[in-house]
């Protein structure tokens, strides 16, 4: 699906997205770094639950610990930013594995379920923690650059793009994809389906981690109940599923324009936004529940008729 | 290599589940090179002993030896590793990929680990693909197969890891007549690649046209083993089959 | 309605006796008539032009070895699957019924492994087989008869039916299909796992049901069982029937052995 062409469609995109902050007003540059970031948690999360079909709700925890990371290590230690980044992406992942190991070997809505649970224990546990400020959080120091946690949002995103392209096309990649199409098939194939489970829960954790990072240091502020938030974790799903989970782009699109809808929504017609921007998931999940990406592949051929095969083949 | 003259070596293998045996003391061998039939009638504990041998099973007793080794702690993706390929008779693909890739899933992870290069792997796979006729539709997804397709690439798949052992679980099930002499045939030129085989089925043309040996499982135990023909007139096997005479 | 005041189990259930006229009609007066008929799941073809009769009250057995193709006979009749070729019930055509209208008809299976409501007890899993009857007197006096045939179903009436033995979770399926006074009722592999004391149990009980007027297909691998009990047989081998004839005639039939186990003169 990815010829030389869309390469370069996609550079160039990514450069006019770089050029923003010269051409955009400084609103556009906060939207667009919580857009950028909510792609990258898309994109972490399609690791995950796109390729290797395990849906987690524990993402939105990997990326608060990313955010406590960086606020621990600038605050509490004096530590600068990138040694932030790292602790939390180590956080991050250490705590992936761990869960991984316990938690993987559930089937699919138990999975989800567990995870789940995570994200209120976690705020809990945090809440009591002295060394992250307990349920008051933390203050960052504070950096007034935009433009900086704009580029590097779009450089993390950009990372976790390339990633899941590598992903795509590897070794790693398509024995994900066989534990998420037949997870006994895969094994009586080969496949260590433990070890790439967990390895694929991690890679999902490293940038819902980073992601975190950013925003900590963005935000100036963090505590317990806004950064361990479950909704964060349903928003970076369903931009995933609109776009199209187990594709390159798909959560990247998704992301883009569900955050634009959702924006202009709230804009324009304030009181009805959230039940519009409900209707829109509905239409999706009934007409198009592989998402954007499939749609794209699939209409060219099917025309009207792809509508009515998905309609159809939800009746199973 | 072992000294042992048999690939495989299943010896007092027993399953039980929640107090059903399904499997009770059950031991054979299987000779490298060699076509061994296992027949049975329905219930008999065929696919549970069969899962015992490639590991998606824990055998509640009793040991499975592949080339002189045990093997009965080993999860099943590691005796993919060994070279134990397997079809099943519910069966297996990967529906949302693509026929080639569903071979290639065996290259990349069969024997020995696997071939970690993808472009030799999608050989392996291709060539596993036209040995059993889906050539022409490596690029369908696999999920718009139809019947004897689905199952022409289940033995795609378990080719494509390169298997020294293959075991084939009722794989001539719904299919008409010239159907299973192709695939009588196919089993032939396996063999002639050196790889043995286990065949367990209820079609018994495959089992007289293949199996130089069979053994007999009837309510989880071995009845009888021997020579092919010999083994079909056993009054004892009739009766397992027909049930006992009113 | 005197079927209902009858002081005991009428011979024949009241709704056989509510259309003499199109029970006249059909093939040479056959309740089940099959001919020609395909059958499969998708693009694999299983039944090849499979044809049969049952007669009201006999007992018809039908044999042949796993993969045979017999559960998808039963599957095609009841129009769980699509199929092509001709089946007629009681003189009507079933070709464009749905599952819900053979059942409605009076075509009742009883499906492989049983498939009872686990969690349910064995009255409430009766009471289902009763479900679209409205006639409350009618199914109190149906559920006696069926604890006068079962009377082990009697002392477990309160029990779930998950937690009995194979036999009796047997018992209890077959009781729950005749509470729908089934004219036909289809049996697959009633033996499946069940001892042969407890076999031979529910073999008399056939043939205690065939004399109330219920016709029976009995579907088996176990040969001998079946034509025990039949009055004529049929053999499936490969989607195809191969041997038909009366049970006396197919029990010493070498055709027999040959469908479950090939030619014993090892002649490919």
């Amino acid at each position: 699906m990815k010829t030389k062409a869309g390469i370069v469609v996609c550079a160039i995109v990514v450069a006019v997205l770089a050029a923003l902050p010269w051409y955009g007003n400084s609103v556009m540059v906060q939207f667009g770094i919580s857009v950028l970031l909510l792609a990258t948690l898309a994109q972490g999360w399609n690791i995950i639950g796109g390729y290797t079909g395990y849906a987690s709700f524990g993402n939105s925890v990997f990326y608060g610990l990313g955010a406590y990371g960086v606020a621990i290590a600038m605050v509490q230690l004096k530590l600068p930013f990138w040694v932030g980044m790292l602790l939390g992406l180590g956080l991050a992942v250490v705590f992936a594995a761990l869960l991984g190991l316990a938690v993987l070997r559930l089937r699919g809505h138990y999975f989800a379920i567990a995870t789940l649970g995570l994200a209120f224990i976690m705020t809990a546990i945090v809440s009591n923690l002295e060394i992250a400020g307990r349920n008051i959080g933390l203050v960052l120091p504070l950096l007034k650059s935009d433009l900086l946690f704009y580029e590097l949002a779009l450089a993390l995103l950009v990372l976790a793009t390339l990633t899941v392209f590598w992903l795509s096309r590897s070794r790693f990649g398509l024995g994900l994809i066989a534990i998420r199409e037949n997870e006994e098939g895969a094994a009586v194939m080969g496949v260590n389906t433990t070890l790439y489970k967990v390895l694929a829960f991690m890679l999902s954790a490293a940038f819902s981690g980073l992601a975190g990072g950013i925003y900590a240091y963005y935000i100036t502020f963090i505590d317990p109940v806004g950064v361990f938030d479950v909704a964060l974790n349903v928003k970076m799903i369903i931009m995933a599923v609109f776009g199209g989970p187990g594709s390159v782009l798909g959560p990247v699109v998704g992301a883009f324009v569900l955050s634009t809808i959702s924006e202009v929504l709230a804009t324009k017609v304030t009181s009805f936004a959230s039940m519009f921007f409900g209707v829109v998931i509905v239409i999706a999940v009934v007409f198009m529940p592989r998402g954007l990406a499939d749609f794209a592949e699939r209409f060219r051929r099917l025309r009207l008729r792809y509508f009515a095969e998905n309609v159809r083949a939800h009746r199973l | 290599m072992s000294a042992s003259p048999n690939i495989l070596d299943v010896r007092n293998a027993t399953k039980r589940f929640h107090g059903l045996v399904a499997v009770r003391d059950v031991s054979f061998h299987l000779g490298r090179g060699e076509i061994l039939g296992l027949i049975g009638p329905n219930g008999a504990g065929k696919t549970t002993l069969v899962g015992m041998v490639n590991g998606t099973l824990a055998p509640t007793s009793g040991d499975i030896l592949f080339d002189g080794a045990s093997v009965r702690s080993l999860p099943a993706f590691r005796r993919a590793h060994l070279g134990i390929g397997r079809t099943f008779q519910v069966m297996k693909p990967f529906p949302g990929m693509s026929v080639l890739e569903n071979a290639s899933i065996g290259a990349l992870f069969g024997a020995k680990g696997g071939e970690r290069n993808l472009r030799k792997a999608r050989e392996q796979a291709r060539e596993s693909l036209q040995f059993v006729g889906l050539g022409r539709r490596i690029g369908q997804r696999a999920d718009a197969l139809g019947g004897p397709d689905r199952k022409r690439l289940e033995l795609a798949k378990a080719l494509a890891m390169q298997p020294r052992l293959l075991l084939l679980d009722e794989v001539m099930a719904g299919l008409n007549h010239v159907e299973i002499e192709e695939v009588i045939e196919d089993i032939r030129k396996v063999r002639e690649r050196g790889i043995s085989i286990l065949v367990i089925e209820h079609v018994m043309k495959a089992i007289t046209s293949l199996a130089d040996r069979t053994f007999v499982l009837h309510h989880g135990e071995k009845i009888v083993e021997g020579p092919t023909d010999e083994v079909l007139r056993d009054p004892r096997v009739v009766e397992a089959y027909l049930g006992k005479k009113r | 309605m005197s079927a209902a005041t009858a002081p005991h189990p009428d011979p024949l259930p009241a709704s056989a006796k509510r259309e003499p006229s199109v029970r006249e009609a059909g093939e040479g007066n056959a309740l089940l008539h099959v001919a020609g008929l395909d059958a499969g799941y998708g693009e694999m073809q299983v039944l090849r032009k499979v044809s049969l009769d049952v007669r009201a009250a006999e007992i018809v057995a039908m044999v042949g070895g796993n993969g045979a193709g017999k559960t998808t006979l039963l599957r095609a009749i009841s129009r769980l699957i699509p199929s092509r070729g001709k089946i007629d019930f009681n003189g009507r055509p079933l070709a464009h019924a749905t599952a819900d209208d053979v059942f409605a008809m009076g075509l009742v299976q009883v499906p492989e492994g049983r498939q009872l409501f686990d969690r349910m007890s064995v009255e409430e899993n009766l009471r289902m087989g009763a479900y679209r009857r409205r006639d409350a007197d009618g199914i109190a006096q149906d559920l006696e008869r069926m604890y006068a045939i079962f009377p082990k179903l009697a002392e477990r009436r309160h029990q779930l039916a998950g937690s009995m033995s194979g036999g009796e979770q047997q018992m209890c399926a077959m009781a729950r299909a005749l509470m729908a006074r089934p004219r036909l009722m289809m049996v697959d592999e009633m033996s499946l796992g069940l001892a042969p004391v407890i076999v031979d149990l529910l073999l008399e009980t056939m043939t205690k049901i065939r004399n109330e007027g219920v016709t029976v297909l009995l579907v088996e691998q176990d040969v001998h069982a079946a034509l025990s009990v039949a009055d004529r047989g049929y053999v499936m081998e490969t989607g195809e029937i191969v041997r038909e004839g009366s049970a006396r005639a197919l029990e010493s039939d070498p055709e027999v052995q040959r469908a479950y186990l090939g030619d014993v003169t090892g002649a490919t």
